[in-house]
C-alpha cells in the first residue's frame, strides 16, 4: 500500500506529527487555531481569567498561584503578567534540568533578580539521570525524567504549599499542531498530562527503574503524580495561560527581554535560526533531533511555523531555513551526551537508529539522511 | 586593448575597473600621467563630487591640456561618467560659474523644480531616440543608476539621449569619439555593462 | 520615471554577518556562509542596492571591515553603501577605495558637522547617507545605545540642514521583528523630509516590503533580515512586488 507524507499548506507542519489534523484547505490544526485566534472574541476568555483569579487571589498575602519557569521567555511572560497585570502573588518554580546551559542559568538568575519569589527544585540527579536515560532508550525522549518532574515535582510543591492554581505557559498541543481536545477548556487534568504529554509511557519507565533493584519508592517521590484524593484535598487546578489570551511567543520574548532580563545567545544554534528560545538545557538539541528522525521535522520547522503564523515570514521563505537547519546531527554535543548517559557511541547511535523512521530516512556514511525533500509530497 | 582611467583624485575608480574586467578588458591603467594616458586606446573620465573641485584638480595636474590633445587632436575615444560627463561640457553653474573642458557644447545647472527631491538618486529610464553606438543591440527604454544634483543640457545636437526628472536632461551623449553618461554604467547591472562594452567596441 | 529601490542591508559584526533583532545581534555566518547562501552574482538582479554596516560593538576595526567589503563586492555591479564607525575623512576614503560608492554615517553626524561637511566637500553630497536610528520619537546613536536630546523631527531637520544625499531611517523597535515597517512614523517623516528616504526596520517578507514601497515619497525599502531572505526569497519578493504594480526596475 502506498503511503504519503505531506506538509501543511500554510506552515510546514508535517502529516507525520502525532495528533495532527488538516482541514479542507490543507491547513493543519495549528494554522486553523491561528485563524480562530485572530477572529475570536477574547474578551470572554479574559473574563474567565478574571473570575478564575478572583477565586484564587490571596487575601492575606500568601502565594496564590504557581508558575513553572525555566528562565526562558514563556514562563517569564506568564509570571510577569500574573504579577504586574493581574496583581496576583505568583511563586515561580524551576525544576533543574540535567546539563543546564550557562545562558539558561543566567536567564533564570536574571528572571529571579527582576523581582520574583522562586523555588529551585533539584530532583535527586542520580534518579533523574537514570530516568532520562531510560526515557531516551525506551521512548526516544532524552530528558523524560525531567519532562515528568516539571509536572510531578511542581504539583507536589503546589500541594505542600497549598497553592491550588498552577499556570503553565502554552498548551503545545493546541498551539503547535497536536491534540485539540483542550482547545476550549480552561482547566485540564493529570489524566491528560499522562496520556498526551507523556504519551502514556511513564509507568513503563518506572517499571524499568524499579527493575534495577536499587531504587525505592522513596527515591521516586518527586516523580510521582498525586492521587485523585490529594488533588481534590488541595483543590489543585491546572491551566494554560494560552487559554486566556492569544498566545504569541515572539511577544513573550519581547516582554521577557524588556522586563525580566532575558538574554539571547550571540550565535545561533546548529539546528535552528532563532537564538532566543530553548536555551536552558543541552538535551533539548537531542530531543529535537530525535523528533526529526521520528517524524521528519526538527526544531527549525517548529520555529518556522511560529514565524509563519505570526506573519513574519512566508512559507516559501521558511522552506529555505528548514532545508538549512533541520537535518542537524548534534555533532558538537555528542561527547557530552555519551558522558552523560554513560554510553558508547555505538550504543548511542543504536538508540537513534531505533527511532529513525526508515520510510523517511536512509543511512549514508553513518548519518541518517532524509529520502524526502522539504515540502515536496513524498510517497513510500 | 588598453583602457586608461583618468585618476585626478575624484571618482569611483574601483567599480569602473571591476566593470571593465567583467567585459574582458584586462589591460587597464589608472593614471594622471601624460605618457600613460596617451598610450591607451580608450580613455574613461570618472567623477564624483563637485565640478569646481574637479576642474581645479584637473588643471593642477595639467590634465586639461593633456586631455585636449588626446581627445580633440588625437581623436581617441573618451567616455565621461557622471561628473566626468559634465566636465566634458562647456560650463557649470555649480558653486560659482566654472568652465569645463569644453569638448562638447553642454552646460550644467542644478535641478530647478520644487516638485522633486534632490539629489536625483536611483534607477530612471533613458529613452533611446536613435540607434546609437552606446546602446547598440539594447532595448528602447532602459533603466540606469543615477545619483546627481546637477544636470547637463545642450542647445546643440551632440547625440544626446534624455532622461526625465520633472525636467528633461542629458542622460548620455555621443559625438564622434566623445561619449558621456550621466548615469553610472558600472552600477547599472547588465544595462550598464552593455553600454561600457559598446563604448569599448564601437568607439 | 524614477524607480523605487529594494535595498538589502548586511549587518557585519567582528568578521560575521548577523541577524539583528531590536539591535541585539546574532552571529549567523562568515563571508563563506554568505557566499553559499546569498550568491550575490546570482541574486544581484533582485536587488537594486547593497548596504553593508559595521555594527561591531566596541572597536570596529575598520581595516578588517574594509578587507571584507573588498572581497564581498568583487562581482557586484550595483551601488554599494558602506559605513559604521566612520570617524575621519580617512575612514571614508578607505571605504570608497575598497568598493563603497557611498558612505553611511550615524553617530558622527550628531557629534559634529565638520566630518560630514569634509566628506561632502571631497566626494559630493550624494556620496553620504545619513543613518538615523529611532525608537518612539527618540533618536539613538552608538549602535542604538545612547539616546540624544533631539526628537526625531528635530534630528531630521538638523541632518537636512547639514546636507546629505539620502536618509536611512531605521526603527529600533521593529528591527528584525518581522512585524513590518513602522508605517505611522514613516508617513510623518515623508511629509517632513526633502531628502531621498530609505526606510528600514521590520520587513520580514515581500508583503512588508510592498507595504513600505506603497508609502508615497519613499525612495527605497530596505531589509536586513538575513534569515528570511535567503535562497530565492529576494528574487521572489521582487517578482511579487513587480506583479503587484510596484515601480521597480524589471531586470
Amino acid at each position: 500500500m502506498i503511503k504519503k507524507i505531506s506538509w501543511c499548506k500554510n506552515c510546514l507542519n508535517m502529516s507525520t506529527r502525532p495528533r495532527i489534523t488538516f482541514d479542507g484547505k490543507g491547513y493543519c490544526n495549528a494554522c486553523q487555531w491561528m485563524e480562530e485566534k485572530e477572529n475570536m472574541d477574547w474578551s470572554s476568555r479574559g473574563d474567565e481569567l478574571t473570575s478564575l483569579l478572583d477565586k484564587f487571589k490571596s487575601t492575606n498575602g500568601n502565594f496564590d498561584c504557581i508558575v513553572p519557569v525555566s528562565g526562558g521567555k514563556d514562563g517569564s511572560y506568564v509570571a510577569h503578567q500574573l504579577k504586574h497585570k493581574h496583581g496576583m502573588n505568583p511563586l515561580a518554580i524551576t525544576v533543574k534540568p540535567a546539563l543546564s546551559l550557562e545562558i539558561g542559568d543566567q536567564n533564570l538568575t536574571n528572571f529571579i533578580q527582576s523581582g520574583y519569589n522562586h523555588i529551585h527544585i533539584s530532583c535527586n540527579p542520580l534518579i533523574l539521570d537514570r530516568l532520562n536515560k531510560y526515557g531516551f532508550i525506551e521512548k526516544g525522549f532524552p530528558y523524560y525524567g525531567w519532562m515528568l518532574a516539571i509536572m510531578t515535582a511542581v504539583i507536589k510543591t503546589a500541594a505542600n504549599f497549598k497553592i491550588p492554581l498552577i499556570f503553565y505557559g502554552e498548551d503545545g498541543e493546541v498551539e503547535y499542531g497536536g491534540s485539540t481536545e483542550n482547545k476550549n477548556n480552561a482547566l485540564y487534568d493529570v489524566e491528560y498530562m499522562k496520556r498526551v504529554y507523556l504519551e502514556g509511557g511513564h509507568e513503563k519507565i518506572f517499571d524499568r527503574i524499579r527493575g534495577d533493584g536499587d531504587v525505592s519508592e522513596a527515591d521516586l517521590a518527586f516523580f510521582k503524580f498525586p492521587t485523585e484524593d490529594e488533588i481534590s484535598e488541595v483543590g489543585l487546578s491546572f491551566t494554560h495561560y494560552s487559554y486566556f489570551e492569544a498566545w504569541d511567543s515572539y511577544r513573550n520574548y519581547i516582554v521577557a527581554k524588556d522586563h525580566c532580563g532575558l538574554i539571547e545567545k550571540d550565535e545561533g544554534s546548529h539546528d535552528t535560526f532563532t537564538n532566543f528560545s530553548q536555551n536552558d538545557q543541552a538535551l533539548y538539541a537531542l530531543h529535537a533531533y530525535l523528533m526529526y528522525l521520528k517524524f521528519g521535522f526538527g526544531r527549525a520547522t517548529q520555529d518556522a511555523g511560529i514565524e509563519i503564523r505570526r506573519g513574519a515570514m512566508t512559507r516559501d521563505q521558511a522552506i529555505n531555513l528548514v532545508k538549512m537547519y533541520d537535518n542537524s546531527y548534534p555533532e558538537e554535543l555528542i561527547e557530552t551526551y555519551l558522558a552523560y548517559y554513560q554510553m558508547t557511541k555505538n550504543e548511542f547511535d543504536a538508540v537513534l537508529d531505533k527511532y529513525a523512521n526508515k520510510d523517511l530516512f536512509e543511512k549514508n556514511d553513518g548519518v541518517w539522511q532524509p529520502k524526502f525533500d522539504v515540502a515536496q509530497e513524498f510517497s513510500y | 586593448m588598453k583602457v586608461a582611467i583618468v585618476d585626478y583624485g575624484m571618482g569611483n575608480i574601483r567599480s569602473i575597473v571591476s566593470a571593465l574586467k567583467y567585459i574582458d578588458i584586462q589591460d587597464i591603467v589608472v593614471s594622471a600621467n601624460e605618457q600613460e594616458l596617451k598610450g591607451a586606446d580608450k580613455i574613461i573620465l570618472p567623477g564624483v563630487g563637485s565640478f569646481a573641485a574637479a576642474m581645479k584638480l584637473i588643471k593642477n595636474k595639467n590634465l586639461d591640456s593633456i586631455l585636449n590633445e588626446i581627445v580633440m587632436h588625437q581623436k581617441k575615444p573618451v567616455l565621461g561618467i557622471c561628473l566626468g560627463m559634465q566636465l566634458l561640457g562647456s560650463s557649470s553653474s555649480e558653486g560659482d560659474f566654472n568652465k569645463g573642458l569644453g569638448f562638447v557644447d553642454g552646460s550644467v545647472d542644478i535641478f530647478n523644480s520644487d516638485k522633486i527631491i534632490i539629489p536625483h538618486v536611483g534607477y530612471n529610464q533613458v529613452s533611446i531616440e536613435k540607434p546609437l553606438r552606446l546602446y547598440r543591440n539594447m532595448r528602447d527604454v532602459l533603466d540606469f543608476y543615477f545619483v546627481h544634483s546637477y544636470k547637463m543640457t545642450s542647445n546643440s545636437s551632440i547625440g544626446q539621449n534624455l532622461c526625465q526628472y520633472d525636467e528633461d536632461f542629458i542622460a548620455s551623449f555621443e559625438l564622434e569619439n566623445i561619449a558621456g553618461t550621466q548615469f553610472h554604467p558600472e552600477l547599472s547591472q547588465m544595462n550598464g555593462l552593455n553600454v561600457m562594452k559598446n563604448f569599448v567596441e564601437l568607439f | 520615471m524614477l524607480r523605487q529601490r529594494i535595498i538589502f542591508t548586511l549587518i557585519y559584526d567582528s568578521g560575521f554577518f548577523s541577524q539583528s533583532r531590536n539591535f541585539r545581534l546574532q552571529k549567523v555566518g562568515d563571508i563563506t556562509w554568505l557566499e553559499d547562501n546569498y550568491k550575490f552574482q546570482d541574486i544581484a538582479f533582485s536587488l537594486d542596492e547593497l548596504v553593508v554596516l559595521n555594527a561591531t560593538r566596541g572597536n570596529k576595526n575598520i581595516l578588517k571591515f574594509t578587507r571584507m567589503l573588498n572581497q564581498l563586492v568583487g562581482d557586484v555591479y550595483i551601488p554599494i553603501a558602506a559605513g559604521g564607525g566612520i570617524k575621519s575623512l580617512n575612514d571614508a576614503k578607505l571605504l570608497f577605495d575598497n568598493g563603497a560608492d557611498k558612505v553611511v554615517i550615524n553617530s558622527a553626524l550628531y557629534k559634529g558637522q565638520a566630518l560630514v561637511k569634509e566628506i561632502v566637500g571631497h566626494y559630493g553630497k550624494q556620496s553620504v547617507v545619513a543613518s538615523v536610528d529611532y525608537k518612539n520619537n527618540d533618536v539613538y546613536i552608538n549602535n542604538g545605545t545612547e539616546k540624544i536630546d533631539m526628537s526625531l523631527q528635530e534630528y531630521i531637520d538638523y541632518v537636512e540642514s547639514i546636507g546629505v544625499g539620502e536618509i536611512y531611517l531605521n526603527s529600533i523597535e521593529k528591527d528584525g521583528t518581522g512585524f513590518g515597517y513602522d508605517i505611522d512614523t514613516i508617513k510623518q517623516v515623508t511629509g517632513q523630509v526633502n531628502t531621498p528616504l530609505i526606510i528600514a526596520g521590520g520587513a520580514g517578507n515581500e508583503h512588508h516590503l510592498m507595504k513600505g514601497a506603497n508609502i508615497k515619497n519613499v525612495s527605497a525599502v530596505a531589509t536586513a533580515n538575513l534569515f528570511n531572505f535567503m535562497g530565492d526569497s529576494l528574487p521572489n519578493a521582487r517578482e511579487y512586488m513587480i506583479n503587484n504594480d510596484c515601480n521597480l526596475v524589471k531586470w
